[in-house]
């Protein structure tokens, strides 16, 4: 082989490499891919965490604080693969693994829904922000949070039907409200606000944790 | 039996399977791969020339960071399309030039890498050995008639159908051999596969590696352990700083003296005379354990008719006792003396429950049977681990937070004039000062130790366990560990060493116990 | 690797549970969910999940009990609350039960595999994988992350995760999000250099077919929620 020959193969392969960054910033490669299922399996376990606590503190209605509590306690997996990946789809493909995983294991259809529609909107602020920007990913995580409000929807349905059940029984309508007046939009409400809040606090922790630990250690 | 595209590449590449001239790579900052590798900034691969046949059993060697692993990556096309970075010069794996998809590499080159833990990517064996004709597209029938005849070959079938998280290392390096052939590809580049195995698992190691050798396969082995590949290796190439530094055949590296071995960082090429010194250390210290003398000075840790074991939940409720479950685990353990200032080395295959057995002297584990005398009293599990320090095989998951200094006051009082100098001194005697601000887990696997180590001595622990400190250590950093052992002793601590490594036992360790294979009860 | 021949697809596993999702929507009568449950239950038998099949079983007919027990012209609030839960558990029941067979009875091989045939994009597929692979890993990490934790000091005892929350949080999840860094990496190199990333169709060993008893099942099960849609039941 000529020494000419060894000048073009080197300037092809680093051609080569530079194709591969470019690759990086565009769409999502396979270790993009097995990055995300790494996080999603973490955030899966500390959604199950957030269920154990939920169920603990507030029993029967576990699920209506199920996405606070999951909020909380799951800022630092999401900053740090938002920051990670840094590309358009990580955030969205996370939503739907976990959509897929919950409807799977027998969790409610519209939850699956949910934690697509919600992912996508959060991924589109994140990318506004070039997932750097502090304040964008933090509202991104917020949006994020709502998507596991799926499983609690069924909620709405149990309601209707026991009230359906209590009419068919012959019970008037103003009595069956006011059975129901204290456990209506209010918890709704409040359990929607805890979302927004916990995941302001998970958010910012999680941010901080990035800080202090994956940025110094220089692991993003 | 090869497929067609196979064969065409074998009478393509008849001289020549690798050919490399003049490559010189530099990993790039913040890729895929260069954050975590301690290598990261410096040249990888300086000005490297190589030509190796096909059918060529090569041993690549070298102390850590010389070079080798980036070889290897070179040949199966990690680099540069996942590990990315600046490369010039020309490399050819057969006729595929480097630059080329990594993909396109997955026929031709098998990979087997160091972590037995981290290398597979299904959750069960026998999607694992499918795997990659999976990704190639064949058709089932094909699949199944390749997984009967590499199970044949390599005699694997009771690896077959089972989850990959319930085998050893040995075992899941096999499979991880295995399932690298399975698309019966001319070359196989190993990347340290001894990594942390038993000498029994070497030995299988060793005999599927045989062989791969017989069958024509080129062999690419990155290693700096060579007792196990010395009748294997056709050829020695040792790197150092990117370089190659020598390329000798086989019948000549062979009777290169130990001292010469040695200075090039590598382990020893016969391992026969450190096994009679772990042999003779191992008998006397027999003697010394059964001389029962209670009166001795220095503080001790005995066991007395000690049982141990677990469930398959580590802390689960046991109200009937000791019965044990399929899954569970239990061993009797003999009488054994541990003293302080006495370095001492706990051997044995794997499954004789030699991490059960430190756990229980920790106090991670709760014993099933028998008692553990501090001094002479018996001494209860929470108490143990207020004494005990584990230095653990994966030294990550006990460094909590973001500075070494940190890390050596966590839990203690920070305006504690009394303390903080006891922080500085130790971070001096460690040689860990200029790296008191740095994040613990930017730091090299070394560092990590000394760092956990130190940890250990602030919080004033007596009994120092360290959990395999030298796997994958070349003979350079095995020495650093030999003289932190020798430092932990001279300290007046009790230090016992859970190790494969016999020239780490040999050189540096007072005793030595093998526990012998379960035969008391059940292991399932 | 011949499955049991009462085995299901896992399409026909993925049709039940939107089965019992559609059970939610259209407010269904009990009777017609008493019929599906039941019918849900039945294949866990051959594959060995009578145990299971028990229990959830006992745990619908208590909740059914439950909920028609309850006087409707109760004045206690309480009581309602306790037929309301009732009713929603109940509702739930059916999602649970399907949900349970298919996650207990499928391989993962089944799974990707049917998750390729009904066309999901690899970018699915790969971290639906990666997921199972990685699930075992956490427990065996969180379990050292403990022990090195008691060894240190830190946080120890039952309660310590209480009354430091977030700082105990931070302990446990800095190793693990650190070690999951490190596994990804290896994890794309093994993958990477088994040709997970290459173009074209990727076969599978574990066979799924759709057989006479999976459409049998399909439509055996649609039959009640069909009926009952339409006013027959």
């Amino acid at each position: 082989m000529t020494q000419q020959d060894n000048a073009t193969t080197a300037s092809t392969n680093a051609t080569k490499t530079k194709g591969t960054t470019a690759a990086r910033s565009g769409r999502l490669s396979v270790p993009d891919l097995i990055t995300i299922g790494v996080f999603t399996a973490l955030y899966f376990v500390l959604v199950a965490v957030a269920t154990l606590i939920s169920t603990v503190a507030f029993v029967g209605f576990a699920s209506i604080f199920l996405p606070a509590i999951a909020a909380l306690i799951s800022g630092c997996v999401y900053m740090l693969l938002a920051t990670k990946v840094g590309k358009f789809g990580a955030i969205t493909v996370m939503g739907a693994v976990i959509g897929l995983f919950l409807f799977v294991s027998g969790h409610f259809v519209l939850s699956f829904i949910a934690s697509i529609v919600f992912p996508v909107i959060a991924d589109l602020i994140a990318r506004a922000g070039a997932y750097r920007n502090r304040a964008g990913l933090l509202a991104s995580y917020v949006v994020f949070s709502y998507g596991l409000t799926g499983p609690i929807l069924p909620l709405w349905f149990m309601k209707d039907a026991y009230v359906a059940s209590l009419q068919a029984r012959g019970k008037d309508a103003a009595y069956i409200d006011g059975v129901f007046s204290h456990i209506n939009t209010g918890t709704f409400v409040i359990s929607m606000v805890a979302i927004a809040m916990c995941a302001l606090v998970g958010g910012w922790f999680g941010q901080r944790v990035l800080r202090r630990h994956f940025v110094k250690a220089g692991i993003v | 039996m090869t497929d067609d595209t196979n064969d065409i590449m074998n009478d393509a590449v008849e001289t020549t399977a690798i050919e490399t001239s003049r490559v010189t790579f530099r990993y790039g900052s913040g890729g895929d791969g260069a954050a975590r590798d301690e290598p990261t900034r410096h040249t990888a691969l300086h000005d490297v020339s190589l030509r190796i046949r096909p059918g060529e059993c090569v041993v690549l060697c070298g102390r850590s960071g010389c070079g080798k692993t980036s070889y290897t990556r070179l040949v199966n096309g990690l680099i540069p399309t996942f590990f990315t970075g600046e490369l010039t010069g020309t490399h050819h794996t057969a006729d595929l030039a480097s630059g080329s998809p990594v993909d396109a590499f997955t026929p031709i080159v098998g990979s087997v890498f160091q972590n037995p833990k981290t290398q597979y990517f299904n959750a069960d064996t026998t999607s694992e050995l499918a795997f990659p004709c999976e990704n190639m597209g064949m058709p089932a029938d094909e699949i199944r008639r390749r997984m009967a005849e590499t199970v044949r070959r390599f005699g694997i079938e009771p690896l077959l159908n089972r989850s990959v998280f319930r085998l050893s290392g040995g075992q899941k390096q096999r499979l991880a051999v295995a399932a690298a052939t399975m698309l019966r590809p001319p070359i196989m580049v190993l990347d340290e596969p001894t990594g942390n195995l038993d000498a029994r698992s070497i030995d299988e190691l060793h005999d599927m590696i045989a062989r791969l050798k017989e069958s024509g396969t080129t062999v690419l082995i990155a290693e700096h352990r060579l007792a196990w590949c010395r009748d294997l290796a056709d050829r020695f190439v040792v790197f150092e700083h990117g370089r190659v530094i020598g390329n000798y055949p086989a019948r000549d590296f062979l009777v290169l003296s130990p001292e010469t071995i040695m200075s090039m960082g590598l382990r020893a090429l016969d391992i026969r005379p450190y096994r009679a010194v772990v042999e003779a250390k191992r008998q006397t210290s027999d003697s010394l354990h059964r001389r029962d003398d209670e009166t001795a000075s220095a503080p001790a840790l005995r066991t007395r008719m000690l049982r141990i074991g677990y469930g398959r939940r580590p802390h689960g409720f046991r109200p009937f006792g000791t019965r044990p479950k399929p899954g569970d685990f239990l061993r009797d353990v003999p009488d054994l003396t541990l003293r302080a200032g006495r370095i001492t080395a706990l051997m044995g295959g794997n499954g004789t429950g030699k991490s059960t057995l430190v756990r229980t002297l920790c106090g991670l584990l709760r014993p099933i049977g028998g008692s553990i005398l501090w001094n002479g009293r018996p001494v209860k599990a929470h108490a143990l681990t207020r004494k005990a320090f584990l230095v653990m095989q994966d030294v990550n998951y006990q460094l909590f937070t973001d500075s070494v200094r940190e890390e050596l006051m966590l839990g203690l009082d920070e305006n504690d004039p009394a303390v903080g100098k006891r922080c500085e001194r130790l971070l001096r005697d460690l040689d860990l000062e200029t790296l008191a601000d740095r994040h613990p887990m930017s730091l090299s696997g070394g560092e990590k130790q000394r760092t956990a180590i130190a940890s250990a001595l602030m919080c004033g622990k007596e009994l120092i366990v360290l959990d395999e400190p030298t796997s994958g250590l070349d003979r350079f950093h095995m020495r650093q560990v030999g003289l932190l052992l020798q430092r932990l002793k001279r300290a007046g601590r009790i230090v016992v060493v859970v190790t494969h490594d016999e020239e780490l036992a040999a050189d540096w360790c007072d005793d030595v116990i093998d526990l012998d294979p379960v035969e008391t009860s059940s292991s399932i | 690797m011949a499955s049991h021949p009462l085995a299901l697809d896992p399409r026909t596993k993925l049709f039940m549970l939107l089965l019992a999702n559609l059970l939610l929507f259209f407010h269904v009568h009990t009777h017609t969910e008493i019929m599906l449950v039941a019918l849900t239950l039945l294949p866990m038998l051959p594959a060995g999940r009578w145990r299971m099949a028990l229990r959830l079983g006992v745990t619908y007919a208590v909740l059914v009990a439950v909920s028609y027990l309850v006087p409707a012209d109760s004045p206690n609030p309480w009581l309602h609350l306790l037929a309301l839960l009732a009713v929603g558990l109940r509702m739930m029941m059916p999602c649970f039960i399907t949900g349970a067979y298919a996650f207990s009875t499928t391989r993962t091989s089944e799974f990707v595999c049917a998750m390729r045939r009904m066309h999901v994009p690899e970018t699915i597929v790969i971290p639906c994988m990666v997921v199972i692979r990685f699930f075992p890993t956490i427990v065996q990490d969180y379990r050292q992350i403990r022990a090195a934790m008691a060894l240190r000091g830190v946080a120890e005892g039952r309660f310590a995760l209480v009354r430091h929350p977030m700082q105990s949080l931070e302990y446990v999840l800095v190793p693990l999000m650190m070690n999951a860094a490190n596994v990804a990496q290896d994890l794309s190199v093994a993958a990477l250099t088994k040709g997970l990333g290459r173009p074209g169709t990727h076969t599978s060993l574990t066979m799924i077919r759709m057989r006479p008893l999976d459409w049998l099942t399909m439509i055996v099960c649609a039959t009640p929620l069909v009926l009952d849609i339409i006013g027959v039941l």
